[in-house]
């Protein structure tokens, strides 16, 4: 062998051979039984979920915090720290909670009423559904032990629906964790699962609880008894969507959350993975300005309705079928809250009626500014079809591609732009929907869409409630200060050792375990 | 020589003063607000106003960047307004990890490129050669989240030798933390081997062609001697520069690599800044990163007259 092949093999040798000392054992064994690895899409901005309606934070953060209520399967209210849905007063003002015995904090000592009336307060300061609620509240106040009452200056039937929400979440926190101007003294909550070590951009570890307090009943979507089979859950940012297929695929994950579509091939055939496609999810929306600008004209709003084509557009950023549905209804089939037939405008799509609308409303040809990222794939795609759309019917459009967090700062600013497209979680409260809120970006705020709102939101009877929702649902499609653009579906995976998971839009994981 | 060193780190000091200046003016003026991405897209302006006054982003610029310079005088690098911990924990946090991986890389294009470009030199115009260039050509084309991608499939999805993504478990010993590494290195190291072999090759050909080389063959010394004793030490210096930059580009340029294997290194950490517009973290990591780039050139400068004997300082 000439010195240089000598040279060479030896460099390649010690490579390889330096490789496999370190390579060792499968990396599938790596995983102890009682360990759930969950890999997430990034690291959570907080493990405070009262601030904050980031649902990867709510994924997390309801394993250790709880709320009065929650929702069961069929999105229907059911107590949580709270032994009972509340006594409402005849007048529709008055909410009296009773809380439930023994419900321990996982820092020491139970829940008392003081407790939740401080976390309630804070919730008041903090949350943003807390502070649109707070100019309703005339008092929270502790009447025993284990009973809170809020008194309401006017009757507000979502409050219970606000409170049981697990984002911007209305938690049971320890009074004295509670700093009157700053974050959480500690981060303890009542939860099956507790917060063992949060290393960021590399884990979050919850342990089980041993002193966790169930609520009673069978379990039913987030309520009914809740038990922490598995020992530990833990949470690994994997920005890569590629890398958490992979991931599940090698068995170094139990769970993934939110992968693409066309991922399902990889996952559907291999074994030991199990598919998991979680509806309702979420919808995408183009948010229009309704303040200021161009699309301040709402005869030009109702030529976009009409120049869109939903199903293009939903296709070109969803791929598959079986994961969106060209949908106008806000709330989808199987919900509460459907109602095709008012939404009928939806379906109502044609270049030329957009074309007589547009000439009908003296349109002249200002550029419409429509603000998208490429941080969401799913909406880039869309706007582009969107694009395409509105200029065939006429419109001149100035497609703005900024990253996400440029995009939230400038869409505070009424005059630099006309159209944003962003999307919505599944809420199950109609009025939790963000574009409702006067003072979200878009500001629908008409004297009609007040009165309908403000009646919807005084109606205690749900009969009577789907019946105002439905005149709220025709206005939104009088006035189109928004275009909903369909439902979309959300796909994850997980290991065929995760026994009695059940898919829902924040998945959770008490009540399963990991088989052997 | 502790003259120059000094005046290098003089020099260092100065270059860190304009970077913090820079950072601090680009990160500020680049659109997007933290409050706005802390609080979701459902917050509204009220919301973000209200943690802007909290966050102390409502404070003019000029009050915020004297602070800022206060601030690092101390070396005190700031709060991140997002990890709830201080930028300087938050590195040190990063640190092993990205120093491994930045040493495993290196290690790998260096045994890759060095001996591989000797070769193609000594052998030039040979099947050798061009097999070796060629390869080159395509390492360098090939971008390393394909290569890391690919890798992952193979390596840790079919045979399940390494692991596919992460750092490792928290309890995780020094061997199981260099395994997780290993796929990482390899993809960052086989596109920065195609540099090393190149420039190599380049600098061993431009050495091949002097007067003592031919001087030293004609003495009969045998061709290993000749190129690797005579030739190979006067190549070295643009060898070194070259192996240097590499290792300081991938302190923090290792992003790529470092998503694609969700490794919680330096490069994501600015990233994750970036788009969070994480302040703090932003302006400390970049003056941390550009200190040590500085010293990396510092140490590769001062090798030259360990290499070199001609060169004093």
């Amino acid at each position: 062998m000439t010195p240089f092949r000598s040279l060479f093999a030896s460099a390649v040798g010690a490579m390889l051979f330096g490789a496999a000392a370190i390579s060792g054992a499968p990396a599938a064994a790596q995983t102890p039984a009682s360990v759930v690895t969950v890999a997430t899409i990034g690291e959570p901005p907080t493990l405070d979920p009262v601030g904050v309606t980031s649902d990867l934070v709510s994924i997390i953060t309801q394993h250790v915090f709880e709320t009065l209520f929650t929702f069961d399967k069929d999105w229907n209210l059911t107590p949580l720290v709270a032994a009972a849905l509340p006594e409402t007063s005849a007048d529709g003002r008055t909410y009296t909670i009773p809380l439930r015995s023994g419900v321990a904090f996982h820092g020491g000592g139970n829940v008392t009423a003081e407790d939740v009336v401080a976390s309630l307060e804070r919730w008041t300061r903090l949350s943003p559904r807390g502070k649109t609620t707070a100019p309703l509240i005339e008092s929270i106040r502790a009447k025993d032990a284990s009973t809170v009452v809020i008194t309401l200056k006017e009757p507000f039937a979502p409050l219970t629906a606000l409170l049981a929400m697990n984002n911007g979440a209305a938690v049971v926190v320890p009074k004295a964790n509670i700093d009157a101007s700053g974050p959480l003294k500690a981060l303890a909550g009542t939860g099956p699962y507790r917060l063992l070590e949060h290393k960021p951009d590399q884990y979050i570890r919850l342990v089980r609880f041993d002193g966790y307090a169930s609520p009673a009943g069978p379990a039913s979507g987030y309520g009914g008894a809740r038990a922490a089979k598995i020992g530990e859950v833990r949470f690994v940012p994997v920005p890569n969507a590629t890398t958490r297929v992979e991931g599940m695929l090698a068995g170094q994950f139990q769970f993934a959350d939110s992968l693409p579509a066309e991922m399902l091939g990889r996952i559907k055939d291999a074994p030991g993975v199990t598919p998991v496609v979680v509806k309702p999810y979420g919808f995408p929306l183009m948010i229009m300005n309704t303040k200021t600008g161009v699309l301040a004209n709402t005869a030009l709003r109702r030529a976009v309705l009409a120049a869109l084509t939903p199903n293009d557009m939903m296709l070109a950023a969803f791929g598959d079928p079986a994961f969106f549905a060209p949908e106008g209804s806000i709330y989808g089939p199987g919900t509460p809250y459907h109602d095709a037939a008012s939404a009928k405008p939806y379906t109502e799509n044609d270049p030329a009626v957009a074309a007589d609308r547009l000439k009908a409303a003296g349109y002249k040809g200002e550029p419409v500014r429509i603000m998208t990222s490429t941080q969401y794939d799913f909406l880039y795609k869309m706007s582009l079809v969107a694009q395409a759309n509105l200029q065939q019917a006429g419109f001149t459009v100035d497609l703005q591609v900024l990253d996400w967090a440029t995009l939230l700062q400038r869409r505070g600013d009424e005059k630099g732009w006309d159209a944003f497209f962003t999307y919505h979680t599944f809420v199950p409260e109609p009025s939790l929907i963000t574009f409702l809120n006067p003072s979200y970006p878009g500001w629908w705020d008409s004297p009609e869409k007040r009165a309908a709102l403000a009646a919807f939101n005084g109606e205690m009877e749900p009969n009577a409630r789907k019946a105002k929702w439905v005149e709220l649902q025709k206005r939104f499609y009088a006035e189109v200060p928004t275009v909903k653009i369909g439902d979309f579906y959300n796909l994850a995976a997980s290991s065929g050792r995760l026994k009695g998971y059940t898919p829902t839009p924040w998945p959770f994981f008490w009540n399963t375990e990991l088989a052997d | 020589m502790f003259v120059y060193i000094a005046r290098r780190l003089a020099g260092m000091l100065l270059v860190m003063l304009i970077v913090a200046a820079v950072v601090f003016v680009i990160a500020r003026v680049v659109p997007g607000d933290p409050a706005a991405v802390m609080l979701g897209s459902a917050a509204t302006p009220e919301d973000v106003a209200a943690l802007r006054v909290r966050l102390g982003l409502d404070q003019p610029l000029a009050t915020q960047f004297l602070l800022y310079l206060g601030q690092i005088a101390t070396f005190d690098l700031g709060d991140s307004i997002f990890l709830n911990r201080p930028v300087a924990q938050a590195l040190a946090e990063r640190a092993e990890l990205t120093a491994l991986l930045t040493l495993m890389s290196v290690s790998i294009a260096v045994l890759i490129g060095v001996p591989v470009g000797i070769l193609s030199a000594a052998m030039r115009g040979r099947w050798i050669d061009q097999g070796a260039v060629a390869l080159a050509m395509l390492a360098a084309s090939v971008p390393s989240f394909w290569i890391g991608l690919t890798l992952i499939k193979y390596l840790a999805v079919d045979l399940p030798w390494f692991p596919v993504s992460g750092y490792g478990p928290p309890d995780a010993g020094f061997a199981e933390r260099l395994r997780h590494l290993v796929l990482p290195a390899i993809a960052l190291g086989i596109p920065n081997s195609a540099l090393i072999l190149r420039f190599t090759r380049t600098s061993m050909l431009d050495v091949l062609g002097d007067d003592y080389v031919r001087t030293a063959r004609a003495k009969g010394l045998t061709p290993a001697t000749v190129v690797l004793k005579h030739a190979l030490r006067n190549a070295m210096i643009p060898i070194l520069t070259v192996i240097g930059l590499t290792a300081a580009v991938m302190i923090a340029g290792a992003i790529v690599t470092e998503t694609v294997f969700g490794l919680p290194g330096v490069g994501n950490l600015i990233v994750s800044a970036v788009q969070r517009r994480d302040y703090p973290v932003i302006q400390g990591a970049l003056l941390v990163v550009s200190g040590i780039y500085v010293l990396i050139n510092l140490s590769v400068d001062l090798l030259y007259a360990v290499v070199d004997p001609r060169v004093r300082y």
